[in-house]
């Protein structure tokens, strides 16, 4: 891990290794270089996934960031290599106004789905997909739903309660453990 | 004589040039989303011609019940209550990974002993959905007796999930820095927190040397017969390349010949005190899919019984707050599934809840193949091939 | 034409009870193969299990979609019944309790058993519906394919006994002293037993219900009383090709040592036993084996079956000519 670590270290300055997990930031320009580069020199050829966030400050769902951020989308895919003992993240940031990035599908064909996903999901259009369309919503679906600004009716209607943990935990945990043994 | 072959003649003689090459119209089949064999609500929209199949088309969304987005308005421990209905099939193996991250990044060690008991959980999930498998795909390719005997057998093992959980499918029995008292284990006092139910131990050997027969009777009686054979063998066959590039896990990658098992890779449970074997197909057909499951059984059967006998003593939760914050930070933590990698991308602003939640589950990607599988397969084929990806909706829609 | 009731009516009974001992059998036989307790200790042993069946296919809602044809749909399970009950006819239970002696027997059963076929056809095409369409295709080609070396194998017993009448071939089993299956036609007895159960559409060969695959095949728009009349006739179908096998090859009506004086006590108690024998095999088989695919279905048929039958045929007749 230190090993593979070090030798991606050489080609992505600003990458992190956090959690066993390797972070790499990169520009949405190189977006598709970077995933051939990973996947033909780095040997990660197991696609896991790809997802997006949407960072704002003003949302409709949850808590807002505690600290102000840039609205921006940032798309992240997850890869490992054959073994699966390497971890690699790869995330970029696209701006909210024009959602546009190159698909994947030519490097990693696994795409197809994650990305139509997050087409509907979050209205990110991914350039030169076959056939970006719907995955799970209906046809006539209109928003984006895991947008910040898309509101959770239910919960316009009825804030949920649980905001504190109901139940009490186990406080002092002095027991041995089982009746068994 | 007028001749229907000349193309001169071919506009008045229309219907005769149908005799001379039969152009036949793909007919459209709508399987699902209510059909016997769709483990659900699965819907594929397939062009057959006569008995061949092209052109696949899945259809997803009938059980999307958006858990992403709701996780974002609950709490860390609510949200424990959702991830369960994941994969029901084996309910208590979805907690884990989500769970496990949280703890990750609220730097919380836990205890050996709940360590211990979820792993032994985690494994018995892993047979009853195996269980599920052996007996449904034996009734996909047409033998209807299977079902019944692995669902017998699986009822064993759901009983000890409950004895200890208090829910068979849906135990919501992990807590973040440990695990909750036991349902069955009596009185419980602040004193003298008891975990698991008198006599489980006995009933979990008792039901493990179950499992090993039952996983031998299968390999006999369903593995041995030459029909089931001629059903599975070099049908479906998917190569590890493509495999990989999908993203495709668990036992459906192992049977394409690469031995990755996130088990024996990661460290969200101690596997590695354990001795037990990562069984590999060769050929990566139908038949290698369902005897990598059938022995996986076993070798949880193995790890469960070894767990059991090295099961350390201690307490079952480590130190949390009250309330539960977790630090900013982010962390994806993958586990092993029953039916392949599933992990919790979790996104931490520090507040009560996640920003962001991604869900990554191994149907999804599991299902993503079957445009590629099916393409040209014969229909008996697509349900035999479907029914070996071993998929549940819940699993693929979220 | 009184008689000619009669007769009717006699077959229509003793069909109909031979479909229901099936019915019992097959569920008994699923049931003590499964662990199932319902067939096996419910209400009188499980013996009115049937009953229970019938009664609740009577009480349901026989639905009829908007889109099928009419008459068609509605008529095709009468036909795929009463073909089943017309098959009875040459089947002799003793030298006269038989209600049509023809001199062409096996040539009316043969012709009469691919009737069906023809109403599962008409079912799955009048349904509207696409898997019941390829239901009743699949029903069609199967029924090619199996005919051909059903009627073969018969062809080495008509050799053999050198008639047609299904009396005539019991009174030569009876004269030759050894049924025909042990006399030489054990490989005509096989081909014919797996031809059959490819006729009767079952386990391994019920790809044209194939519930895993075609929801329910030609059955998937049946309800109700129209639903059950196709169910009592897969078994009324397997009840009577498990009688004509026990004819042409197991003695029929007769075994060795009882005095034929007595054949029209005996003859119709032993004759359904070696039926049942059969029927057991064939329950046996349903619950223990999964489904072929359909190309294999289809090879076996042209491949394996029908020339063994040719084979067969050819060795009958030179042992026939040559001793």
């Amino acid at each position: 891990m230190e090993e593979f670590f070090n030798n991606i270290k050489e080609s992505f300055k600003e990458a992190t290794l956090e959690f066993e997990t390797i972070n790499i930031k990169i520009d949405s320009t190189e977006w598709i270089d970077v995933h051939k580069k990973l996947r033909d020199e780095f040997n990660l050829k197991f696609f896991s996934w790809l997802s997006a966030i949407d960072w704002d400050n003003e949302v409709s769902v949850g808590e807002a960031p505690k600290e102000s951020v840039s609205p921006s989308f940032e798309i992240i895919t997850c890869l490992s290599d054959l073994d699966n003992t390497n971890l690699v993240t790869v995330s970029t940031s696209i701006s909210k106004s024009e959602p546009n990035i190159n698909s994947l599908i030519d490097v990693y064909a696994g795409a197809n789905w994650h990305e139509r996903e997050a087409y509907e999901m979050f209205g990110i259009n991914f350039e030169n997909h076959p056939n970006l369309e719907k995955l799970y919503l209906p046809d006539g679906y209109e928003g984006n739903p895991m947008l910040k600004s898309f509101e959770l009716i239910s919960r316009e209607v009825k804030p949920w309660p649980g905001d504190v943990d109901v139940e009490g935990m186990p406080e002092e945990s002095e027991s041995d453990g089982s009746v068994d043994g | 004589m007028v001749n229907a072959l000349d193309p001169q003649n071919m506009n008045s003689f229309s219907e005769a040039s149908v005799s001379v090459e039969i152009e036949t119209e793909d007919m459209t089949l709508n399987i699902g989303p209510q059909h016997p064999s769709t483990h659900g609500v699965l819907r594929l929209v397939a062009k057959v011609d006569g008995e061949k199949v092209h052109d696949v088309k899945p259809v997803l969304g009938y059980m999307h019940r958006g858990y992403e987005k709701l996780a974002e308005v609950r709490s860390y421990p609510q949200i424990t209550t959702l991830v369960n209905r994941i994969d029901w099939v084996a309910g208590f193996s979805n907690e884990i990974p989500f769970i496990a991250g949280a703890e990750r990044l609220m730097e919380i060690e836990v205890p050996e002993r709940a360590k211990h008991i979820r792993l032994i959980l985690t494994e018995m999930a892993r047979i009853s959905s195996h269980f599920v498998f052996n007996g449904a795909y034996a009734l996909e390719v047409g033998a209807l007796t299977p079902i019944f005997y692995a669902m017998e057998d699986r009822e064993r093992v759901l009983d000890l999930i409950e004895s200890v959980t208090g829910g068979r499918f849906h135990p919501n029995f992990n807590r973040i820095g440990g695990v909750k008292p036991a349902a069955g284990a009596g009185p419980t006092s602040k004193k003298n927190i008891q975990d698991l139910p008198a006599g489980f131990y006995r009933d979990t050997k008792v039901a493990m040397e179950k499992v090993i027969q039952a996983a031998d009777q299968f390999q006999n009686l369903i593995g041995g017969n030459e029909v089931f054979k001629k059903r599975t063998k070099n049908v479906g066959v998917l190569t590890a390349e493509t495999a990989e590039a999908y993203g495709v896990s668990g036992p459906i990658l192992r049977a394409s010949g690469v031995k990755s098992d996130l088990r024996t890779q990661t460290d969200y449970l101690p596997y590695d005190q354990f001795d037990y074997d990562i069984p590999v197909g060769e050929n990566g057909d139908c038949y290698d899919r369902w005897d990598v499951r059938v022995k996986e059984m076993v070798e949880s059967a193995k790890i469960v019984l070894q767990a059991i006998d090295s099961m350390p003593s201690g307490p079952l939760q480590a130190k949390v707050p009250k309330v539960i914050k977790v630090p900013q930070g982010r962390t994806y933590v993958r586990a092993e599934n029953p039916k392949g990698e599933m992990g919790y991308y979790i996104v931490s602003d520090g507040g009560l809840g996640p920003y962001r939640l991604k869900v990554r589950t191994a149907s999804f990607s599991n299902v993503s193949i079957l445009p590629i599988m099916l393409e040209g397969a014969l229909l008996p084929d697509l349900i035999a091939i479907m029914g070996s990806l071993d998929f549940v909706l819940g699993d693929v829609d979220r | 034409m009184t008689e000619v009731l009669v007769k009717v009516g006699f077959l229509a009974i003793a069909a109909l009870n031979g479909a229901i001992i099936f019915t019992i059998m097959d569920v008994k036989g699923a049931s003590w193969m499964q662990r199932r307790p319902g067939p096996l200790h419910v209400g009188l042993r499980g013996f009115i299990f049937p009953l229970a069946e019938i009664l609740k296919f009577v009480q349901k809602e026989d639905i009829i979609p908007t889109e099928v044809d009419r008459p068609v749909f509605k008529w095709a399970p009468a036909y795929v019944m009463v073909s089943c009950v017309a098959l009875f006819a040459v089947v002799p239970m003793s030298p006269t309790l038989v209600v049509a002696d023809l001199e062409l027997g096996v040539f009316f059963a043969l012709a009469i058993s691919s009737l069906g076929t023809i109403g599962v056809l008409t079912a799955g095409w009048s349904s509207a519906n696409k898997y019941s369409l390829m239901g009743g295709l699949r029903a069609a080609g199967q029924l090619i394919a199996y005919e051909l070396p059903l009627i073969l194998a018969v062809v080495g017993v008509v050799i053999q006994a050198e008639t047609m009448s299904l009396v005539g071939i019991v009174e030569k089993q009876i004269e030759w002293g050894v049924p025909f299956v042990v006399g030489g036609q054990i490989v005509g007895f096989l081909i014919f037993m797996v031809a059959a159960t490819a006729e009767m559409m079952r386990v391994p060969f019920d790809m044209p219900i194939g519930e895993s695959e075609l929801t329910m095949g030609f059955m998937t728009e049946y309800s109700g009383i129209r639903f059950l009349i196709f169910y009592i006739s897969e078994y009324m179908n397997m009840f009577i090709l498990c009688a004509i096998a026990s004819t042409l090859f197991l003695g029929g009506y007769h075994v060795p040592l009882l005095p034929t004086e007595w054949v029209n006590f005996y003859g119709p108690v032993v004759l359904l036993t070696k039926t049942a024998i059969l029927g057991f095999i064939l329950v046996a088989i349903r619950w223990s084996q999964p489904r072929f695919r359909e190309d294999q279905l289809q090879n076996l048929a042209w491949k394996i079956l029908i020339p063994a039958s040719l084979v067969n045929i050819l060795v009958t007749a030179v042992m026939k000519v040559g001793f």
